[in-house]
C-alpha cells in the first residue's frame, strides 16, 4: 500500500510538471496563424487558450494511463481466477465531472460571445451598393476578391473600380473583402491575416480583418477547384504603409486605364453568360 | 479452396492493372513538349527565341493522344514549351478561332510583356475590347497575360489574325503552368470543362532551363 501511494505521489507529480512545462511552451511558441491582423491574433489567442487548457487535461489522461497500467498491474495468475471487484471513488468522480463541466460550460459561453461580437454585418450579402471611400481607418476599405479559374483578381470599388492581379492593403486599415467567384466555388484563403471564405458565383461572401503588420504574404485557394487548383496561390499579396499604397493605387489605375471603360461597373457579384460561354 | 485463393489473386492483380492504367494513361498524361528556336537576333543582351503556336476551334487528328477529342479547342503543335534560361520569347500565334468574349474584361489588358504591348496584325495594341477576345496566352506567375482576338464570325473561310509579343522568362530555371481565361470549351456548362481541363488543348507549361 506504502508503494502504492508512493506511486501515486510520483505520478501526480511528474503531471504537473508537465502540465506547467507544457502550458508555459505553449505559452512563448508562435500559434498559427500569427499576428498579422486583429483577426489572425483574436484566432491565435483562442487556439493558445483552447491548448492551455486542453494541455493539463490531456496529460492528466496520459498519467492516469500510464498510472493505471504501471501500478495497477498484477503478475500473470498462476490460475484461473476471478478478478477484484471494481470500487468507484466518489471523490475522484464528482471531481472530474465538475471540473470538466465547468471547463466546458466556461469554453461554451467565450465561444458564444466571441461570435456575438466578432464581425457585425459580415457574411453572406446580396447587398450591391458599394461603401463610399473610408475616412478613418475605422472605417472598412472595400476590396473585392474574384475568384475564376485559376487565379484571384481583386477589385477596389472606393478607387474608381480598378483590378488588379496583386493583392496590396494598407496596414492598420480594416478591410472589408467582399469574395465571389466567376466560374466553380473557391476559397480565397489569406492565412496570415486568419481571413478564408468560399468563393462561390453568385455570392458576395463578405469577411473583414485589419492587417497590423507590413510585410508580403501568400495567399491560395482552399477548395479543390480544378485542373490547376494546386497552382493558384500566389506569394506577392502585400501590407504596405498608407503613403505605399496610395502610391500603388495611383500606379494600378495609370496601367488599368485603358481597359477601365471595358470593365463591368462595380458589383458583389457578376452574372455568368451562359449564351455565350459554352456555346 | 485453392480455386478461391487464384480467384482473389487474379482480381487484385487485374484491379492493380486497371488502376495504374487509368493512373498513367488518364492522371498524368504527357503531352509532347517542343524547344523555342533559337534565333541570332538579341534584346538588351538576352538571346532572342521564336515560338509559332497556333489555336483551332477543334483540333482534329493533330490534338494530343492522336486525336483522342478531335472537337476541342486547342493550341497546337502544344501547349508544353521549353525555352532558356534569361531568353526573352517572341511569340506568334496563329489565331484561328472564333470570338467569344472575356468572362472577366479584365485579362482585356497586355501585361508583361515587353512594353505592355502586343501586335495583332502588325498594329501595335495595348489593350483588347474584351468582347473581340477568342482566348488568352496567360502565365499567372510571371505576370504574362496577353488576350487574342478572335476571327469575325462574318471573315472569309480560314481567316487568321496573327498576334505577337515578346516576354521575358526568368535567369533562374523554373516551370511555369500557363492557361487561356477565356472559358472556351464548347458544349461545356459555362465553358469550364473539357479542354479548360485537361493538359495539352487549353492549358500547358512552360519550361525555362
Amino acid at each position: 500500500m506504502r508503494n502504492r501511494a508512493t506511486a501515486t505521489r510520483i505520478v501526480i507529480i511528474v503531471w504537473l510538471v508537465a502540465a506547467i512545462a507544457g502550458d508555459v511552451a505553449l505559452a512563448l511558441a508562435p500559434i498559427p496563424p500569427g499576428q498579422a491582423s486583429d483577426l489572425a491574433s483574436n484566432e491565435s489567442f483562442t487556439i493558445q487558450l483552447l491548448a492551455e487548457i486542453g494541455w493539463p487535461i490531456f496529460s492528466a489522461v496520459l498519467a492516469a494511463l500510464f498510472f493505471t497500467l504501471v501500478v495497477n498491474r498484477l503478475a500473470p495468475p498462476t490460475a484461473e481466477v476471478s478478478g477484484d471487484a471494481l470500487r468507484g471513488n466518489t471523490r475522484v468522480q464528482t471531481t472530474w465531472i465538475a471540473a470538466t463541466l465547468v471547463i466546458v460550460l466556461s469554453l461554451a459561453v467565450y465561444g458564444t460571445v466571441a461570435l456575438a461580437i466578432d464581425q457585425p454585418g459580415d457574411g453572406i450579402s446580396n447587398d450591391s451598393a458599394s461603401l463610399p471611400m473610408p475616412t478613418s481607418t475605422s472605417q472598412p476599405l472595400e476590396v473585392q476578391v474574384i475568384a475564376q479559374q485559376w487565379w484571384f483578381t481583386y477589385r477596389y470599388p472606393t478607387y474608381g473600380g480598378i483590378e488588379t492581379a496583386q493583392l496590396v492593403l494598407p496596414v492598420n486599415q480594416k478591410i472589408q473583402f467582399h469574395v465571389t467567384s466567376l466560374d466553380v466555388v473557391h476559397s480565397f484563403w489569406f492565412y496570415a491575416l486568419g481571413v478564408k471564405a468560399d468563393a462561390v458565383p453568385l455570392n458576395d461572401n463578405v469577411i473583414s480583418a485589419t492587417p497590423t503588420r507590413i510585410g508580403t504574404y501568400r495567399i491560395q485557394c482552399a477548395e479543390l477547384c480544378g485542373l490547376w487548383h494546386g497552382n493558384m496561390a500566389d506569394n506577392t499579396a502585400m501590407v504596405v504603409s498608407p503613403s505605399q499604397f496610395a502610391a500603388w493605387i495611383q500606379q494600378e489605375t495609370t496601367i488599368d486605364a485603358p481597359i477601365m471603360k471595358y470593365l463591368l461597373p462595380y458589383s458583389h457579384t457578376y452574372e455568368p453568360s451562359p449564351a455565350i460561354y459554352g456555346s | 479452396m485453392r480455386l478461391r485463393i487464384w480467384l482473389l489473386v487474379g482480381g487484385v492483380v487485374v484491379c492493380g492493372v486497371l488502376v495504374g492504367f487509368f493512373v498513367t494513361r488518364f492522371l498524368n498524361p504527357t503531352p509532347p513538349q517542343i524547344d523555342a528556336i533559337t534565333t541570332s537576333s538579341t534584346l538588351e543582351g538576352r538571346p532572342v527565341v521564336d515560338f509559332n503556336l497556333t489555336t483551332v476551334a477543334a483540333v482534329g487528328t493533330a490534338g494530343q493522344g492522336g486525336g483522342e477529342h478531335p472537337n476541342w479547342v486547342g493550341y497546337l503543335p502544344t501547349t508544353y514549351l521549353k525555352v532558356p534560361a534569361g531568353a526573352v520569347v517572341h511569340m506568334t500565334i496563329d489565331q484561328e478561332d472564333g470570338q467569344t468574349g472575356l468572362r472577366n474584361e479584365f485579362f482585356g489588358l497586355v501585361r508583361g510583356t515587353v512594353n505592355d504591348e502586343m501586335t495583332v496584325d502588325g498594329k501595335v495594341m495595348g489593350a483588347l475590347n474584351p468582347a473581340l477576345a477568342a482566348h488568352t496566352f496567360t502565365i499567372p506567375d510571371l505576370g504574362v497575360s496577353v488576350p487574342l482576338e478572335g476571327v469575325a464570325a462574318n471573315a472569309a473561310a480560314n481567316a487568321m489574325i496573327v498576334v505577337q509579343f515578346e516576354f521575358v522568362v526568368p535567369d533562374k530555371p523554373g516551370l511555369f503552368r500557363w492557361q487561356c481565361f477565356v472559358p472556351c470549351a464548347a458544349g461545356t456548362l459555362y465553358g469550364n470543362g473539357g479542354p479548360m481541363q485537361t493538359l495539352g488543348y487549353m492549358a500547358g507549361e512552360l519550361q525555362v532551363g
